[in-house]
């Protein structure tokens, strides 16, 4: 009895002892580890997820878009889920465009994985499929991956900007990830729910930017053109709006094909198209009067450490507007020697050149301008020719927008509006006066003379019949090793249409052409002239045509003189001559009490050009209806207030 | 009547059983909710994804290096300045 007594307190004990060590671990495991065990089982049954977030979308002014994230998939496949290995293999390398040999080679693996990234399209046949997970990623599309491309820039591997304004403006257009929490199952695949959602994720910005999608059109195919029928190495050209400082357009493309940014990045010395700014210190400091004259050397003049200086076209004397008008050398080394060097440099620097211009680019160039302290004896005649120093395309473009500013620097820019993600406007671009340069006084008369290098200089290439334009060639020498290259040239344009009224500065730079002329009146302006016929015939580019027609003003002036006559809307300028080319001659249609619209497509159908006066309905015409012209001639039509 | 034992048991019961099924179906709810916000985000997905290539084909299509020889092609050209009219808009009261 006693010893199964004693048995009976030894196994109490020992259920005590065991009993004790339970608790004793249990209280290990729950008390004093219990939140590392919670967690890790936390950590088994889900898992913690980055939501990311839309990434901003890139906008043309006229809001298409450049750059939008949409949402893609990597395709994973688990073969051992797969109802139907051999029919599902088919079917995954169909939809997902992959030979069918590779899929099936993959799916001998534990796990196949297909990159892509696919569309939400491409990967809608697969989304019902068992044994498919579909991971979603964004991807930064882009829908016509030419548009402006070097200006746009690109996202890296992780979405994040690594070139041009998507660097620029990734804190914008990025927004900021969110996180979620998923529950898995025991195979590991992960089921969503709302209410495990711990931070949504906040959609990025969208920007639209100052691009013209017509005009930048127009400038890349301009660019590619002239690159391709002059054998050029590379070029670029700058459309801008003079009265707001925005970029219409920008293009620069390079024959590697590496697509550098380089109206932006990149300097040239400008030559003769900076010769304006010269005259612009000569007239500001009353250093010239319009009168006087200088003589023209016959086309070979000499000065004190450096080789002579010659005139393509040169004159017995000249004026300044001469010296613009046919880009004289050797006037404008004359008359530049009147300036102390501090006051040329000053009115350069005041055009802006020697700093960047403030626009949102990463990278952008200065340029180059020394201070007068480090120029040479032949320095102050080499910045009146535009050599020594050295501007980007933009800020050339810049300064001539100031000229059509009357005088006021305005900071180029590239971006027109922010907007959040719920559509409010949180900036506006407004005009951003750097300074004022030049008096408007001033201003006008550099206009005139630049105007004057088109109707009977040296841009007379770029001449439009119907509109005035004022613009500077510029073919300047290039430097290649620390050298000047024989037989190397840079022609540039630079150009303000129209030339009374100014609502596009345009620049264009060839970079080497080697294919006929590498004079900038035969390579840069026609180039030029191109552009502005195209954008003019352009349904929808960023030109105020009631401007440009002369409404603005001219209305209010014929409804007051509605009596007086005819007012004219559209006067060709400079007159070009109907016997230029010949026609057949045909009877002139009667259009009479026709609307303008019907009246000037009747003839032009019959092949007249036509010069519309007054406004209404149409009246009469010159020649007179039933009287013959020749095709090709001007036809002009007067019209008469509606009855 | 003074509610005996058992009666407690039963109301608590009751209760117990209510709020579990109130519980179970807000889960079932925010389940279905769940399912039709995901399958709404394919959709999503999808409609932006076709919209995105229909932009990408409509701009290769509007683009002037496919319109450019189709247009040689019809025998027209690029007009020049001089064959382009600017008809000005009427003043407001003549509109």
């Amino acid at each position: 009895m006693a010893r199964l007594e004693l048995r009976l307190r030894v196994l109490q004990g020992a259920a005590l002892v065991v009993l004790t060590l339970l608790v004793g671990r249990a209280a290990q495991v729950q008390l004093l580890q219990g939140r590392r065990w919670a967690a890790e089982a936390q950590a088994q049954r889900t898992e913690r997820i980055i939501l990311p977030a839309r990434r901003g979308a890139l906008l043309t002014r006229d809001a298409t878009a450049i750059a939008v994230t949409q949402e893609t998939y990597h395709v994973g496949v688990a073969p051992n889920e797969l109802r139907h290995r051999a029919g599902d293999a088919v079917r995954i390398a169909r939809t997902l465009r992959v030979s069918e040999r590779d899929v099936a080679d993959r799916l001998r693996r534990r796990y196949a994985y297909f990159r892509g990234p696919f569309s939400a399209v491409t990967v809608e046949p697969l989304r019902r499929l068992r044994g498919v997970h579909l991971e979603p990623v964004p991807h930064r599309f882009y829908p016509a991956p030419s548009f402006a491309r070097a200006v746009v820039g690109r996202v890296d591997t992780d979405g994040l900007g690594a070139s041009g304004l998507e660097k620029v403006l990734d804190s914008l257009l990025a927004g900021r990830a969110g996180s979620a929490v998923v529950v898995k199952d025991r195979a590991g695949r992960e089921y969503t729910s709302p209410a495990r959602v711990i931070a949504e994720p906040v959609p990025g910005h969208d920007v639209t930017l100052t691009l013209d999608g017509e005009l930048q059109e127009i400038a890349q195919r301009a660019l590619d053109d002239a690159i391709q029928r002059l054998d050029a190495e590379g070029g670029d050209v700058v459309m801008l709006d003079p009265r707001t400082g925005e970029v219409l357009a920008l293009a620069s493309d390079q024959r590697n094909g590496r697509g550098r940014p380089s109206a932006v990045t990149e300097v040239f010395e400008p030559g003769s198209t900076a010769k304006i700014f010269a005259a612009a210190a000569l007239l500001v400091h009353e250093r010239v009067r319009s009168t006087e004259r200088v003589s023209g050397e016959e086309g070979r003049y000499a000065i004190a450490g450096r080789g002579p200086i010659e005139d393509e076209h040169p004159l017995p004397s000249l004026s300044l507007a001469d010296a613009i008008r046919v880009s004289s050398n050797i006037a404008m080394v004359k008359f530049g020697a009147r300036l102390a060097p501090p006051e040329h440099y000053t009115m350069l620097r005041d055009f802006g050149f020697g700093a960047p211009t403030g626009i949102e680019f990463p990278a952008e160039s200065p340029g180059r301008l020394r201070p007068p302290r480090e120029w040479s004896g032949v320095s102050a005649a080499s910045l009146a020719m535009g050599y020594e120093f050295a501007v980007t395309p933009l800020q050339l473009a810049a300064a001539y927008a100031a000229l059509a500013n009357d005088g006021v620097l305005l900071r180029p820019t590239l971006i027109r509006e922010i907007r959040d993600p719920d559509g409010v406007l949180v900036y506006r671009h407004r005009p951003e006066p750097v300074r004022r340069v030049v008096p408007a006084r001033v201003a006008l008369r550099l206009r005139e003379m630049l105007e004057g290098a088109v109707s009977g200089g040296t841009g007379s290439e770029a001449a439009l019949s119907t509109f005035r334009l004022a613009a500077k060639t510029g073919t300047s020498r290039r430097v290649v090793d620390g050298r000047y290259a024989p037989g190397a040239y840079t022609a540039s344009f630079a150009a303000l249409f129209p030339a009374d009224d100014p609502q596009l500065v345009l620049v264009v730079k060839l970079d080497n052409p080697r294919r006929g002329s590498y004079f900038a009146a035969q390579t840069a302006a026609p180039a030029t002239r191109a552009m502005l016929e195209q954008a003019l015939a352009a349904r929808a580019v960023a030109l105020d045509r009631a401007r440009l027609s002369g409404t603005a003003v001219s209305l209010e002036d014929f409804v007051e003189r509605a009596d007086a006559g005819v007012m004219p809307y559209v006067v060709p300028w400079p007159y070009v001559p109907d016997s230029a080319q010949p026609g057949p001659r045909r009877a002139v249609p009667n259009v009479s009490g026709r609307t303008l619209r019907e009246a000037i497509l009747t003839l032009h159908r019959r092949g007249f050009r036509v010069n519309l006066k007054g406004w209404g309905v149409a009246d009469y015409t010159w020649p007179a209806a039933g009287d013959s012209a020749r095709a090709g001639s001007t036809v002009t039509l007067f019209a008469k207030p509606r009855p | 009547m003074a509610l005996k034992g058992r009666h407690w048991v039963a109301i608590w019961l009751v209760a117990f059983l209510a709020a579990a099924g109130a519980i179970i179906a807000r889960q079932t709810a925010g389940y279905r909710m769940a399912r039709a916000l995901a399958d709404n985000r394919v959709t999503r997905a999808n409609l932006e994804g076709q919209r995105v290539e229909l932009e990408r084909r409509l701009r290769a299509a509007k683009s002037r290096d496919v319109l450019m020889p189709i247009a040689r092609r019809l025998g027209l050209r690029q007009p020049s300045d001089s064959e382009i009219v600017l008809l000005p808009a009427p003043p407001d009261d003549r509109r």
